[in-house]
């Protein structure tokens, strides 16, 4: 049997479109894609605002209801002290959540959706598929903090009736503080999300370490300096309002230096992660 | 002759089972290039170790001339797949699952997404989300989403699943103008013999991760050589086969069978003419003369089963490297 010749002559391709562009180029490219597909998840998006903004509105209304109806007993729903309690709820309580939610879809994404084999055979590299998620996710994560954050500076200031308001270095050090800690557990989740490639198992790992596992373990006080390791201890002495009985306002003790490390170990260790998993899989 | 896909000796194992048994494969450029094999042959393993998404455990491969893994991207660059189902983001409209894609190729790639959703005839319903689409029309946007790598090579797997005998006619017809018209190479991996043999100019056959044989499709459904061979009505079997067996310069082989009597010749169809003549000088009433089509279907089912007959080394060896064409 002879070899096979082509039926048709092989005409002229069209010249190529130049796909490689500047890397700075396709990096902001990638960044606006993954940004829209996040964007467009409503079911995830709707959750991570109601997570991050609801407690605060409860909180508010709940507070300025009881000052209301007893001012004798109950203070004004604003000021200073409000903006911390809400400043906690943001940044260690239920905006993690909503970080959480948000850097496991940016993880999973294309994997569930089937998607990601597709993107990988357009010849960019994995990690480059990998690295884009995390801005694009850091991007929507702060997108919601912020207005949950614009909402509890906003509470503070209009119910603080005689109360001392926060001041400018407060209110930009909270800010900060709220977008470090739910930033850092969002990146967290993208590389934990991309290691397991399961949205559900991300989930409930990120969620049970960091609402039931970290409070306990630092709870333990047997377990002493080791307790430095976990993360939300770490974050927490980056804040600026008192958050809890040790240095910083955390439970455990331990210099501003030391809580940097821990939290960077923290990325990276599960940003590696996340890429030698994106770059090594089956897809 | 420029090969779209070269491979030799590719190989890939998952744990003890061989999904890819050192296949050898040569795709030309500016072909239709069927790749066929029944369910668990090894033809989705092979394309995704074409495309990267799995590592071979041996062997070489070279797409559109570029090493592969070495240089994937270089490789890929020209090159739109559909590996299995074509899936996108359900939530996102089928613009802009192309713009993500568009995004990820690169700056330029963004000015063909309107080219190739006109091309695919979606560009009415690309705003809509892909929820929305019928299977038919996730074919179409999956073909568009290849187009934006204006392909020198598509890789097509299993195209026509889902398609209604409409959509599989335009899909045919969408495919010899991409190869006849504008000179791309489209290697289609199919179980469908009929959607091949219509579509393609040539052919591997795959079993078990073994190319079983390859060449055009002509070749393959006449069994690995020019075999022209006719089915003859006549009056009087015996005299008929007694008179073909004298004409040997004629005639290379006559047997019985169910629908009268099957002749191979020696030459081309042309001798046909002096065959009846031959005949009906002996004295032979001929009622039927029809040269026997050979389809790829009988071919695929004769080298496939063999295999079932044979003990699996024995068939590997023998009817992989006797009957492998080496282009």
């Amino acid at each position: 049997m002879s070899a096979v010749a082509p039926t048709a002559p092989t005409a002229s391709v069209p010249s190529p479109p130049d796909q490689s562009g500047s890397s700075l180029t396709v990096a902001a490219q990638m960044f606006g894609a993954d940004f829209l597909k996040l964007r467009r998840k409503r079911g995830i998006m709707i959750w991570a605002l109601v997570l991050a903004v609801a407690p605060i509105l409860i909180f508010f209304l709940v507070s300025a209801i009881q000052h209301a109806s007893n001012p004798g007993k109950y203070g004004p729903a604003g000021g200073v002290k409000n903006f911390s309690d809400g400043l906690r709820v943001v940044t260690l309580f239920f905006g993690p959540l909503a970080a959480i939610l948000i850097g496991v879809e940016a993880g999973t994404g294309d994997a569930s959706a089937g998607v990601f084999r597709d993107l990988v055979v357009t010849g960019r590299s994995r990690l480059a598929l990998f690295a884009s998620r995390v801005p694009a996710a850091l991007a929507v994560c702060w997108i919601v903090i912020i207005a949950a954050y614009v909402l509890l500076l906003a509470g503070s200031l209009v119910f603080a009736s005689n109360l001392p308001t926060p001041g400018g270095a407060l209110i930009l050090n909270s800010l900060g503080f709220a977008l470090l800690g739910t930033g850092v557990l969002c990146v967290i989740a993208v590389g934990l999300a991309s290691l397991t490639t399961s949205k559900p198992a991300a989930i409930i790992v990120m969620i049970a370490w960091q609402v039931v596992a970290s409070p306990l373990l630092a709870g333990i006080s047997s377990l002493g300096s080791s307790r430095r390791a976990i993360l939300s201890q770490a974050i927490a002495h980056f804040s600026p309002v008192h958050v809890g009985e040790g240095g910083h306002g955390a439970s455990v003790t331990m210099g501003e230096g030391t809580a940097l490390l821990v939290v960077v170990v923290w990325v990276a260790v599960f940003l590696a992660l996340g890429a030698w998993r994106t770059r090594t899989m089956d897809t | 002759m420029e090969l779209a896909i070269e491979t030799h000796g590719l190989t890939k194992r998952f744990g003890a089972r061989t999904a890819l048994d050192g296949i050898d494969l040569r795709v030309p450029r500016g072909s239709a290039f069927g790749f066929l094999g029944p369910n668990g042959a090894g033809k989705t393993t092979i394309i995704r170790t074409l495309l990267g998404l799995t590592a071979a455990n041996a062997g070489t491969m070279e797409v559109l001339g570029y090493p592969v893994p070495r240089e994937r991207a270089q490789a890929l660059r020209r090159v739109g797949a559909i590996v299995e189902e074509p899936r996108f983001h359900p939530n996102l409209t089928g613009r802009e699952n192309l713009r993500l894609v568009a995004a990820v190729r690169g700056p330029e790639t963004r000015a063909l997404i309107e080219p190739a959703l006109t091309r695919v005839g979606l560009a009415d319903r690309a705003g809509n989300k892909v929820k929305s689409y019928s299977m038919g029309m996730r074919q179409r946007l999956g073909v568009a989403r290849c187009l934006l790598a204006d392909p020198q090579l598509l890789i097509l797997d299993e195209p026509t699943n889902g398609l209604d005998p409409g959509g599989i006619q335009e899909f045919r017809e969408m495919i010899r103008a991409m190869v006849e018209q504008e000179g791309r190479t489209v290697f289609i991996s199919s179980h469908l013999l009929d959607e091949v043999e219509k579509t393609c100019d040539a052919a591997a056959i795959v079993d078990r991760g073994k190319v079983i044989v390859q060449g055009s499709i002509a070749e393959l459904a006449q069994g690995g050589g020019v075999r022209n061979e006719l089915i003859l009505g006549v009056d009087d079997v015996e005299l008929a086969l007694a008179t073909l067996g004298r004409a040997s310069e004629l005639v290379r082989d006559a047997r019985r069978a169910d629908d009268g009597l099957r002749v191979e010749l020696v030459g081309d169809p042309r001798t046909v003419a002096e065959i009846n003549a031959t005949l009906v000088r002996a004295g032979v009433g001929v009622t039927r003369l029809e040269p026997v089509r050979h389809s790829l279907e009988q071919r695929f089912l004769e080298v496939t089963s063999r295999l079932d007959t044979e003990p699996a080394n024995e068939a590997s060896a023998g009817v992989a490297e006797g009957e492998q064409v080496r282009a």
